[in-house]
């Protein structure tokens, strides 16, 4: 790309995805070409599980969250997004449909990519197959960790390091703030459980004096004693 | 295991069985639906007009044979958002190899 030519608004968006910062700016702008910008209002399905492949999608603001239904029917999370993020990608690498469902949670700006078209652009930038080959990687080892959790640790452990996760300095608290879409059907599904098991879990941590709930945000009282229960 | 292998030729062909029975009905023929098929479960989603043709969707789409449950996230005046939370209660036991 020459260099007085300003980059598109696609590639800047690209470029702040974690695992493509060190593209170069024209494996960037050949990326940025082939994106169309999409908007999602909150709640809107972006693609479902099953549906074929026909895009992948970069999130430029507004958190998603994927899901997939398990075989006795139950919705189980399979990750919350927020920008800038790649989605759709594995099942377009995989030449399958979508293995999840993904809706918007808040109003979302994403660019869409055809499916052929970034295969071809991978074909022919290696440094762009090198920033998907990172990116994928990255998630096999988050879905390794999800297995690890949802197979071997109880739902207060996953509870408690979750919340440790998310948690925010605020007025010299440390408190999980409540987004308007974190209801506590949208806990329980992250943690793999439903709502009754996690209501259960979020009382027993609280009468330990670990934590207390609140109407807009979780107060977490014992980073220290909370730390311990995540490693159960 | 979390989630059963799905079989992709069976569930492209239930997915290819939903749409020729949302075309085939003069109802829904016109609308706009997406549909998504995995290990036996249809997921549907798109607008439509009025949450009566909403639930015809849903009724047409969980009678094709095959269809172990409908997940409907379609938009209609009144209905609930496509984003909440679904749980199904799965029809039988499914094994790809009995609808084929």
């Amino acid at each position: 790309m020459p260099s007085d030519v300003h980059p598109s608004r696609a590639a800047l968006v690209i470029s702040r995805l974690p695992s493509f910062s060190g593209l170069d700016a024209a494996t960037l702008e050949a990326v940025a070409r082939a994106a169309s910008s999409r908007h999602y209002d909150a709640g809107q399905v972006i693609y479902l599980e099953g549906e074929p492949a026909t895009a992948l999608y970069v999130l430029e603001t507004g958190w998603v969250k994927a899901t997939r239904m398990t075989p006795d029917g139950r919705e189980q999370a399979l990750t919350f997004l927020r920008p800038v993020d790649i989605f759709g990608d594995i099942a377009v690498f995989t030449g399958t449909s979508y293995p999840g469902t993904v809706v918007a949670l808040e109003d979302v700006e994403a660019w869409a990519i055809d499916a052929a078209t970034f295969l071809d652009l991978t074909a022919r930038h290696p440094q762009l197959a090198l920033a998907c080959i990172r990116r994928l990687a990255e998630r096999v080892l988050y879905f390794i960790g999800l297995v690890e959790d949802l197979s071997l640790r109880s739902v207060e452990t996953r509870l408690a390091s979750t919340l440790l996760k998310h948690a925010e300095a605020r007025e010299g608290r440390l408190i999980v703030p409540r987004r308007s879409w974190t209801t506590f059907d949208e806990m329980a599904v992250r943690l793999g459980t439903v709502r009754d098991v996690l209501s259960r879990a979020l009382h027993t941590l609280e009468d330990e004096g670990l934590l207390k709930v609140e109407r807009h945000e979780i107060t977490l009282l014992d980073p220290q004693g909370l730390e311990k229960r995540g490693q159960i | 295991m979390m989630f059963p292998e799905a079989d992709p030729t069976v569930d492209e062909r239930l997915r290819d069985g939903i749409l020729q029975a949302l075309a085939l009905d003069p109802r829904t023929l016109a609308l706009d639906i997406r549909v998504g098929v995995l290990s036996g479960f249809a997921h549907l989603a798109g607008k439509v007009p009025s949450l009566e043709l909403r639930t015809l969707t849903e009724r047409i789409v969980s009678s094709v044979p095959g269809v172990r449950g409908v997940a409907n996230r379609i938009e209609a005046p009144g209905a609930p958002s496509p984003a909440r939370t679904v749980h199904l209660s799965p029809r039988d036991e499914w094994s790809p190899s009995r609808h084929e």
